[in-house]
């Protein structure tokens, strides 16, 4: 009785969860303009999308900026996290509250407080205002990722290191870091994802030279009618699709 | 020279963390005290009149908006969310990583492309009402886009696996041994989930609610899109005092006031976990 | 191991490389949304091998306050509508116009030249004008029930509306029903407005002006405002979708060609414009956006349906009876904060 209606629950959550998409997806393969019937399956809304200049390189930029931006934050984010853990200084409780508020701040607020920053400061709006506050939004949530993980670890590992005449770079090499890889590698996966999607704030800091993905698809979208919109979600759907084998392949090597 | 390692580190992050968090934040306080100005933003002069036209009844209305959107929706996150994470807390292992990937797959898809499949499936010609139609079940359309239900309903399809994953997170510690040792003693399922189930995954549903309900604040463009920008929610109010009427001092007001909420709400958050933690021991 | 590390370095450098270097022949352009089709600035990149980077925006207000905000770092041309041209000239946003850069701008129509918010013409080239009235859809809703700006507030309606989500063309209906012109400086009579707007809102299901035709091609709305321009788009889907020129007079707006005073790629915005006005370019924008062309020497080469179209080329009478938006000056700031109050709730 109880399993029947677990098993329910999951397929009507998953139904709730997956609907949507679907519809995306057989959208993206829909003769018809408008989506409103099945006209015929076709591949011409992905040539139409490939073939739309500026969408194309906003998604370029997307990429180039969420790679930039997850493997620069997840190096400081790492570093952050133990320090952090491992160290007590002055201005510490300080920073663990900092990275708090930062994580639970609305991003509407972050990103104006950046441009505030980014004017003040003569930062030129593009490329680098870009990848400066993506880090900074992105760093709490790696700092988390990366301290959940550490708390998990056992102390007298370090102990054990220092006890054996290990430096401390050389403790961090050897010991800390390939413990952490997991957690590092949550953090780029988690900060990619953020950053890829991420509309507010990337739209208050960027310029017209540089144009990204999300906004992009926000002027797309509210205009709502190009089935390229469809075509290049469906294009997420399976790039997400991989990206978690790819994931789940990687971490079961790792565990060999 | 030799580096010194724990210096570097150290300074780095503080450093980073001084100069991309404070000091913005620092700014957005500093302003929020000056004197509006329509030309040049703000005027380099102290001033509370941002703070006292925040006390204008509109903006509360606003405010109230806002959280009621965002409560509701953090409500609703979390009757759908909670038996979801309850029953995979309780499957076999090898099966709830497929579970929770399965949850997982549709979150990396941008947000911004959910909404508007949200809008394909609400709209009068949209997959539901055409299906209820071709069922039989309704004579007409109904009208779902641009209401309340199709932004509470897109706010909860974004926010889901925020809510399931905390609890998820709790309730795998869970200790399954204390329901039954419950049931042998004559407790009744409700009692059970009363007294032990609700309380042992209290910090759970704390931390789940506080990751959709910060979240479902801020984010105005589902409201735009599904609700038809009617009325004004607290986010896209301070872009526009920023951007539209150049009130960048009253802006930064009101989201100084939201910050001080979000931190209240944390340190709530934070007194409970320790009561708890006490509690539990004693 | 190590191979790999290089390998995703050098990825990424490449990647980078475009963003540090410089290319030359770029034209930035902010525009309305759906406002040059695409096909035209393809043409454009063909002929002269100039890039076209193109940004859109929803409101005057919008792309204001963008260009204030990035001063110095931006765009080549924009396309405000007068009351705009005239308050960025003002605050000195704006560059004057190389007409000998523009020759095809002697074929400019008079009548919509040399106006007050730019004598002479010195800032602004006029790109397409066009009007805000109502839409009906037939099907559903009888078109003698909407003449006028006033059957919008019948309670009928309650729900159902689609307003534009623009300031100025809202205050027009209250300002127009209350026989006051649209362009009042007027506080006392803005405030009437506004308190006239008020008992319109709960007959209000959205604002749109990204592409209002949409919530009327999906059968989300029935009857509100719109653009002539998107009526004419969306009757090319559905018949049923009729343009209505409302009683108490239509809005009128022309929109212009300017240059912000910081663009860097002057000469190819010029370039740009220049190929705007050519008359077989001015064609097909206005077949495809539904709004008239003040490039006269186009008009001949238009398709029969079009110029004989009432909703892209209104009759003289219909003009007179309208009226044109022209700059509020100062006024703007009261608009501004009725208009927020109005989007409050309150």
């Amino acid at each position: 009785m109880m399993k029947r209606f677990q098993g329910l629950y999951y397929a009507f959550v998953y139904f709730f969860l997956y609907l949507p998409i679907v519809v995306l997806v057989v959208n993206a393969v829909n003769s018809n303009r408008y989506g409103l019937k099945w006209d015929g399956f076709t591949l011409k809304w992905f040539s139409a999308m490939l073939q739309n200049d500026g969408l194309m390189e906003a998604a370029g930029n997307s990429m180039l900026i969420a790679v930039s931006s997850a493997t620069l934050v997840t190096a400081l984010g790492g570093i952050s996290a133990v320090v952090l853990y491992l160290y007590r200084f002055r201005g510490r409780k300080i920073i663990s509250g900092l990275l708090m508020i930062m994580m639970m701040i609305p991003d509407i607020i972050l990103a104006i407080a950046m441009l505030v920053l980014f004017i003040l400061m003569g930062v030129p709006l593009g490329f680098w205002s870009l990848l400066l506050a993506h880090i900074t939004f992105c760093l709490p949530f790696s700092v988390v990722t990366v301290m959940s993980r550490l708390q998990g670890l056992d102390p007298s590992l370090l102990d054990a290191a220092r006890d054996l005449g290990a430096s401390e770079s050389q403790t961090m090499k050897r010991v800390v870091f390939p413990l952490l890889r997991p957690a590092l590698f949550g953090s780029w996966l988690l900060c990619f994802t953020l950053s890829v999607d991420d509309v507010i704030v990337s739209s208050f800091v960027t310029g017209p030279s540089f144009d990204v993905l999300p906004l992009k698809i926000f002027s797309m979208v509210k205009v709502g009618v190009k089935p390229e919109v469809n075509a290049l979600a469906a294009v997420f759907i399976l790039g997400s699709i991989l990206l978690v084998i790819l994931s789940q392949f990687l971490t079961k090597e790792q565990q060999k | 020279m030799r580096i010194n390692y724990r210096n570097t580190t150290i300074s780095l992050v503080v450093g980073w963390m001084a100069v991309f968090s404070g000091i913005p934040l620092l700014l957005l306080l500093g302003v929020s005290f000056l004197q509006p100005d329509q030309q040049r933003y703000f005027l380099f002069n102290f001033s509370l009149t941002a703070y006292q036209d925040l006390l204008d009844p509109g903006y509360f209305q606003v405010f109230l908006r806002s959280m009621y959107y965002a409560a509701t929706t953090t409500c609703i996150c979390l009757v759908v969310g909670y038996p979801f994470a309850w029953f995979t807390s309780r499957i076999a292992k090898k099966y709830r990583i497929v579970v929770l990937v399965l949850l997982m797959i549709p979150f990396w898809t941008n947000s911004l492309i959910r909404t508007y499949a949200v809008r394909l499936l609400l709209g009068t010609k949209g997959l539901v009402n055409n299906t209820l139609l071709a069922l039989g079940l309704i004579d007409a359309p109904i009208r779902m886009m641009y209401t309340d239900f199709a932004v509470v309903l897109g706010l909860v399809y974004l926010m889901l696996p925020f809510m399931i994953l905390p609890l998820y997170a709790n309730m795998e510690k869970f200790d399954h041994r204390l329901v039954e040792a419950a049931r042998d003693l004559g407790s009744t399922g409700l009692t059970t989930f009363r007294k032990i189930i609700f309380p042992l995954t209290l910090p759970g549903i704390l931390a789940g609610c506080i990751m959709v309900f910060v979240p479902a604040m801020g984010l105005f463009y589902v409201a735009f899109l599904l609700g038809g920008a009617k009325k004004n929610l607290i986010g896209n109010l301070i872009q526009q005092k920023f951007l539209i009427s150049q009130n960048w001092p009253l802006g930064a007001a009101m989201s100084v006031v939201l910050i001080v909420m979000m931190i209240l709400m944390l340190g709530c958050y934070g007194l409970i976990l320790k009561r708890f933690s006490t509690a539990g021991r004693g | 191991m190590k191979k790999l590390w290089m390998a995703g370095l050098f990825t990424w450098l490449v990647f980078l490389l475009p963003v540090c270097g410089f290319s030359s022949d770029k034209v930035y352009v902010y525009n309305w949304t759906e406002y040059i089709p695409d096909s035209v600035i393809q043409q454009f990149t063909e002929e002269t091998g100039i890039k076209v980077i193109y940004t859109t925006y929803d409101s005057n207000e919008t792309m204001y306050a963008k260009l204030k905000l990035i001063e110095g770092d931006g765009y080549d041309l924009v396309f405000p509508s007068t009351y705009f041209v005239a308050r960025m000239k003002n605050e000195g946003m704006l560059q004057p116009l190389n007409y000998n850069l523009l020759p095809n701008a002697s074929a400019l129509d008079k009548h919509l030249l040399n106006k007050a918010y730019d004598p002479e013409n010195k800032y602004s080239v006029p790109y397409m004008w066009g009007s805000t009235g109502i839409a009906v859809n037939t099907d559903v809703i009888s078109p003698d029930k909407v003449t006028s700006w006033k059957d919008l507030w019948n309670p009928e309606f309650k729900g159902q509306l689609l307003l534009q989500d623009d300031m100025r063309e809202v205050f027009h209906m209250a300002l127009r029903i209350l026989g006051y012109s649209s362009n009042s400086r007027n506080p006392e009579e803005i405030k009437d407005a506004y308190l006239l707007l008020q008992k319109l809102m709960p007959n209000v299901l959205l604002f749109n002006s990204d592409s209002p035709r949409l919530p009327y091609m999906a059968g989300e709305v029935n009857v509100g405002m719109i653009w002539n321009g998107e009526a004419w788009m969306a009757q090319e889907e559905n018949d049923n979708i009729v343009y209505i020129y409302p009683k108490e007079g239509a809005n009128f707006w022309v929109d212009s060609f300017v240059i912000p005073a910081q663009a860097k790629n002057v000469e190819n915005a010029h370039a740009f414009i220049n190929f705007m006005l050519r008359p077989d370019i001015a064609k097909i924008c206005v077949e495809e956006n539904g709004y008239a062309t003040p490039v006269t020497t186009a008009l001949p080469l238009l398709d029969e349906e079009v110029r004989e179209s009432k909703t892209v080329f209104p009759d003289g009478a219909t003009i007179d009876a309208g009226e044109f938006q022209t700059d509020v000056g100062e006024a703007l700031e009261i608009y501004q904060g009725y208009w927020e109050k109005l989007r409050s709730g309150l």
